[in-house]
């Protein structure tokens, strides 16, 4: 029972997103289905759930936060058709495309990096879902994209930081102890 | 000689591993403990006590021994002192060293000390080293500060790593005894989620001290492999070496795990330990039992061993302890010891049994193996200076304790009972009752979801803890909604017993030359416990503290009880009415390393940075935090220093142009139909006739009417603004806004989001401001007539979609050119190239500080400390008089905030203009009135002001707004230097130059 040598496989990787537009949605529940209208895809009302149509992607963060994701040249096209039922449906729609960076944390290992900086009972956070929380230290937006992939919203300016923890727990799931 | 038995016990005896103890080279086998691997080389003495530099030896087999603290190391960095020999697995070329001695372990100068016990009773410290005062400070101080502490601190960085990890189950069982073990299985079969935790390098706990059980007619440690095994395919976490160290609120439970101390080499980044923080469901209790010493004379000899550690070294690590042993014991379970030792071939001279009554099984299993049994029997003295030799013993016949009769042995092996781990639970401040019967505290009211099974609430045997382990298991899993039977468990030649607790043993001699140690660390004597009740103590808490029974590192595992048990025959009371005191984390001594994780070094704290960071660092700048940030605070040329590097920086921007990374600025973009109506309550400011377009400075207050953030806000829209707030308070504002927004006016249809990073912002200041910017600008016409001072608009700056600000913080020209952040660095450098032919020149915050000083701009936090008005700072002009609320105008009505006498925000200038007051410097009305004197006022920020030629300075000042040109004076350590109040709009006061 020595050290164990045996070389596992990378458990797991980190990788940056490409850009793409984002937008915290504010509204009240009323006006939610004008605003779904606009949006080109239903807000969903239930903290985590993401709603997708065609690349399009609403996350609900709380009672009355979203965040709305979508490539980038439809930026401003929404911002259009907001703007025009902002009478008929009080909203915020902030851009924030440039407030956090983006990272895929994936591999058999992903959960138990994720672990090593967020609080969060992970296994209550299914796949398909999104939660805002925080990793060593900083708020984040965490979605499961799928069993062994995480991705990670963090304010631009908390990112290294956070990078560098997740690079450390990635040589540390490579020690294999 | 080597005292390990071929064959026997659990380390592997055809793989030895050479170590080192004071420099001497010994074998070990694969599966040892230090200690064991030290036991089987004939070694009992380990160190010195802490007080009197007693030798002492091995007591324990486990985390509680408070003897067995050595020093350890792998290699220079590596270095630990007090590892406890009991719990460091031996691996190879691992290197001890003995503590607390000098210069060897047999001969300890420090050894004076137990020459002069007398003289260091209980309280000692606070009875000798009172008087004279003065020799505290000088003389006591420092040689008790030499003389204290257990080996030696560290002197290089610790080059390891540490882990940190969070988990969530639904039953965390806390100790892998067979209580543990019966618990994760009964849980885990009902498809919970279990984790298993023990500090031990295997799951066992007593079942690895007592192969001898059956359990359903499989051997012992036959089971345990099947348990292993079937722990394993129901997915059950199993942690091994990892302490459950601290039991916290909502049942968050702090674990300890040890990773590599017990490598031979360390894989490359692997951690050395990793604490896990751990959120259970359920927790299981399952710690177990600790062996209680008896109280006698010289008990501390090396060689005194408690009977159940030299069980345990001796069925779990093949070691026998000794040749010739004499157990001395209040309990049953001593005598299976005894019985295991001799028949592995030691002879055993006698079982002394405080108690009268002997059951008959354990009087003729002893008879069988001719081992004499002295019933009714105290223990009143031992001989050998570094190992045992003999030991005193006396009949006791009606209370009095007969003539003596010595026994010779090379080891004696004690039993006090046991006393049940108590600790996590004391943690969660759970109650305790006493059980008279069974003379011991056991676990009553829970606070948390956790039930305790086993030993650790009383119960004895193999069988009860099997049996009470499975229930519990079963309880959590059924609390949690799940179904779980509890099996049954056949277990024979169990080993259950009981016995009785003590104070310290009767004896026949003058009690005033008794050693007989409760805290062994601590070198804490039932006498001094004894004299501490007479010198008043009735507290429990009172008699630890007097006297530090308990104190130690091992948290009095040994000593409570016995402590406790003195005490309460000395004050005449039951144990449960002196009470017991409160256990708290950690319950072993844990690493810093642990505690920290990976926060060490450069990922100590987050270190924010802007965009345009890698700039500055590129260029030289000297940096300084501000809040979480780093921020440039200067960027000297060749070899200037700051004052040099900033009076250029200064002196460019007033001339021509500077250029400032202002992109830390919190921002809040305020969205909504009642946007307006939220700004006019927040800020003092009337924000309903701003039109779209302008910019405003807001000042926000306390609801105490204090000054607390301020800063320039935009007007983009109707219903839109575009708030900025100071570096530091930008969190602090939005949590304020949303606050009262949430509870006070959810009514209100407007939204806050924090955009301070969505945003990069570059400040362009100084005359050729413009000149600088306007090429670069689209779809916005600069001139000052279309885009004048406090104006806002959306436009297109270097081909980068832009929001610019046309304002002043230095009293230049200026501008603050936002964009998305990713573009900062890209804006940054194309106002730089567009810049150079008017010379433009990076400024950092000591600038920043310095141009707004030469126009009397505040810094809140600064020139305000949390009791500045706006009319004390000079802001009156920024409450809306005839707004209905903003948050603070009650405050302001307050009267001592309207009363005279308030400090006041003023410039000050020094008569002598070379000379530069102290930030912070307190001022007096008068040069030479008597002390004391009245202090009005003090220095809130002071410069050597380039553009004045001559320093400047900004203070609070007792109704500093009508002193104005008075005289006031600012004593120093070596003069006193005398200033006149002015107006702190130092420069160009009629603000033209920003206006042009």
């Amino acid at each position: 029972m020595n050290t164990d040598t045996e070389t596992r496989p990378t458990a797991a990787r980190v990788e940056p997103l490409p850009p793409e537009a984002r937008f915290s949605l504010r509204a009240r529940a009323h006006h939610l289905d004008r605003i779904s209208e606009a949006l080109w895809v239903g807000v969903p009302r239930r903290i985590g759930d993401i709603a997708e149509n065609d690349a399009r992607r609403a996350v609900c963060l709380g009672p009355d936060e979203w965040l709305l994701t979508l490539p980038e040249d439809q930026g401003a096209g929404l911002k259009a058709r907001m703007a025009e039922i902002r009478h008929d449906a009080p909203h915020a729609l902030a851009d924030i495309s440039d407030r956090e960076l983006c990272y895929r944390i994936s591999g058999p290992g992903a959960a138990q990096i994720v672990a090593m900086g967020c609080p969060r009972d992970l296994r209550a956070l299914v796949t398909g879902r999104a939660v805002r929380t925080v990793f060593d230290g900083a708020s984040v937006i965490l979605w499961r994209e799928a069993e062994d992939s995480f991705r990670l919203d963090i304010w631009r300016s908390f990112a290294p930081h956070a990078l560098a923890l997740v690079e450390t727990g990635i040589e540390e799931l490579r020690a294999g102890l | 000689m080597s005292y390990r038995i071929p064959g026997r016990g659990r380390v592997d005896h055809a793989d030895p591993v050479r170590f080192t103890f004071d420099g001497k080279s010994l074998k070990g086998l694969r599966g040892d403990t230090l200690a064991s691997a030290l036991l089987a080389n004939g070694i009992h003495l380990v160190g010195r006590s802490f007080k009197y530099h007693r030798p002492r030896g091995i007591v324990t087999a486990g985390s509680d021994d408070p003897n067995a603290l050595v020093e350890t190391s792998r290699d220079s960095g590596r270095f630990e002192p007090n590892t406890r020999a009991t719990v460091q697995e031996l691996r190879s070329g691992l290197a001890a060293e003995s503590q607390n001695r000098f210069p060897t372990l047999e001969y300890d100068v420090g050894e004076v000390n137990n020459l002069l016990a007398p003289l260091f009773s209980a309280g000692f410290y606070y009875k000798t080293f009172m008087w004279p005062r003065n020799f505290w400070d000088k003389v006591y101080e420092p040689v008790i500060r030499r003389a204290a502490g257990l080996g030696r601190a560290p002197t290089e960085v610790d080059p390891d790593h540490y882990a940190s990890r969070y988990a969530h189950v639904d039953v965390l069982v806390a100790g892998a005894g067979p209580a543990g073990i019966a618990a994760a299985l009964a849980a885990a079969r009902s498809g919970a989620s279990v984790m298993l935790v023990d500090e031990n390098s295997e799951i066992g706990g007593s079942l690895l001290s007592e192969p001898g059980v059956e359990i359903g007619g499989t051997p012992a440690w036959d089971w345990l492999a099947d348990a292993a095994a079937e722990l394993e395919a129901l997915g059950v976490q199993v942690l091994p070496r990892t302490i459950a160290m601290g039991y916290y609120h909502q049942n968050m439970v702090g674990l300890c795990q040890r990773v590599t101390d017990h490598l031979d080499t360390v894989p490359a980044n692997a951690p050395r330990e990793r604490m896990w923080r751990v959120r259970a469901a359920r927790v299981v209790l399952a710690q177990g039992a600790q062996e209680k010493p008896l109280v006698f004379d010289g008990n501390d000899r090396p060689g005194v061993m408690l009977a159940g550690a030299a069980q345990t070294f001796l069925n779990r690590f093949g070691v026998r302890v000794c040749d010739r042993g004499v157990v001395v014991t209040s309990h049953d379970s001593a005598y299976h010891a005894a019985f295991d030792l001799a028949d592995a071939g030691a002879v055993i001279a006698a079982i002394v049994d405080t108690r009268s009554e002997i059951r008959d099984d354990l009087r003729s299993e002893a008879r069988a193996r001719g081992i004499e049994v002295l019933a009714s029997h105290t223990v009143t003295g031992t001989k050998g200076r570094l190992r045992i030799k003999s030991v005193r013993v006396n009949p006791v016949a009606s209370g009095r304790v007969l003539s003596p009769r010595t026994l010779f042995c090379d080891a004696l092996l004690m039993s006090g009972g046991w006393t049940p781990a108590l600790h996590l639970f004391s943690h969660t401040k759970g109650g305790l009752a006493w059980d008279a019967e069974a003379q011991t505290f056991l676990p009553d009211r829970k606070t948390e979801n956790c039930e305790i099974a086993g030993a650790g609430r009383g119960l004895w045997g193999i069988g009860a803890a099997l049996a009470d382990g499975a229930k519990a298991g079963a309880e959590a899993a059924g609390a949690l909604g799940r179904e779980a039977t509890t099996p049954e468990f056949d277990v024979t030649t169990d080993r259950a017993g009981t016995g009785r607790a003590h104070e310290e043993l009767p004896t026949d001699r003058n009690p005033s030359r008794v050693r007989a140690f409760v805290d062994f660390q601590n070198d804490v004597t039932a006498k001094d416990i004894r004299l501490a009740v007479r010198e008043g103590m009735r507290s429990i808490e009172h008699v630890k503290r007097y006297t530090t029974t308990g104190m130690a590192t091992d948290q009095g595992k040994l000593s409570n009880i016995n402590g406790l048990m003195i005490a309460a025959d000395a004050l005449g009371k039951t144990p449960p009415e002196v009470g017991l005191t409160t256990f708290r984390p950690p319950y072993t001594p844990t690493t810093f390393g642990a505690f920290a994780g990976y926060h060490r070094g450069a990922h100590f704290e987050v270190t924010r940075k802007t965009p345009i960071d890698p700039w500055a660092e590129a260029h030289g700048a000297v940096f300084e935090p501000v809040a979480q940030w780093r921020r440039a605070r200067y960027f000297p040329q060749g070899e200037e220093d700051m004052d040099a590097a900033v009076e250029r920086e200064c002196r460019a921007t007033r001339a021509s142009v500077g250029i400032f990374d202002a992109s830390t600025l919190g921002k809040i973009e305020v969205t909504g139909p009642d946007a307006v109506e939220f700004m006019n309550r927040v800020y003092t400011n009337p924000w309903t006739k701003l039109a779209p377009g302008k910019l405003r400075y807001g000042v926000l207050l306390g609801d105490d009417g204090y000054v607390r953030d301020d800063g320039v806000i935009g007007r983009i829209s109707e219903h839109q603004f575009h708030v900025t707030t100071t570096t530091g308070g930008a969190a602090r504002v939005l949590n304020t806004m949303e606050d009262y927004l949430q509870t006070e006016w959810p009514d209100l249809d407007v939204w806050l989001t924090s955009t301070t990073e969505q945003w990069a912002v570059v400040a362009l200041n100084g005359p050729n401001a413009r000149k600088v910017l306007e090429p670069l600008v689209e779809g916005l016409d600069i001139s000052n007539a279309a885009f004048p001072m406090m104006s806002v608009a959306d436009c297109t700056v270097a081909g980068l979609p832009a929001r610019l600000f046309r304002l002043s913080f230095t009293g230049e020209l200026g501008y603050e050119i936002n964009v998305p952040a990713r573009h900062g660095l890209a804006l940054w450098e194309a106002l730089m190239t567009a810049g150079a032919p008017h010379g433009i020149t990076p400024y950092g915050t000591e600038s920043m500080h310095l141009l707004r000083a030469e126009k009397g701009f505040i810094i809140v936090g600064q020139d305000t400390d949390g009791t500045v008005s706006p009319q004390d700072a000079g802001l009156g002009w920024a409450l809306g008089s005839k707004k209905a609320d903003f948050i603070g105008m009650r405050g302001l009505q307050r009267p001592d905030l309207v009363a005279k006498g308030r400090k006041q925000l003023v410039g000050l200038l020094t008569e002598d203009g070379a000379v530069k007051l102290e930030e912070g410097a307190q001022i007096t009305a008068e040069r030479d009135a008597p002390l004391p004197r009245a202090m009005i006022g003090h220095v809130t920020s002071s410069y050597r002001s380039p553009a004045l030629g001559r320093s400047i300075a900004m203070a609070l000042v007792k109704d500093g707004h009508d002193r104005m040109g008075e005289i006031v004076y600012i004593p120093m350590e070596n003069e006193v230097i005398a200033a006149r109040i002015a107006s702190a709009n130092f420069y160009d006061p009629d603000g033209g130059r920003a206006k042009a």
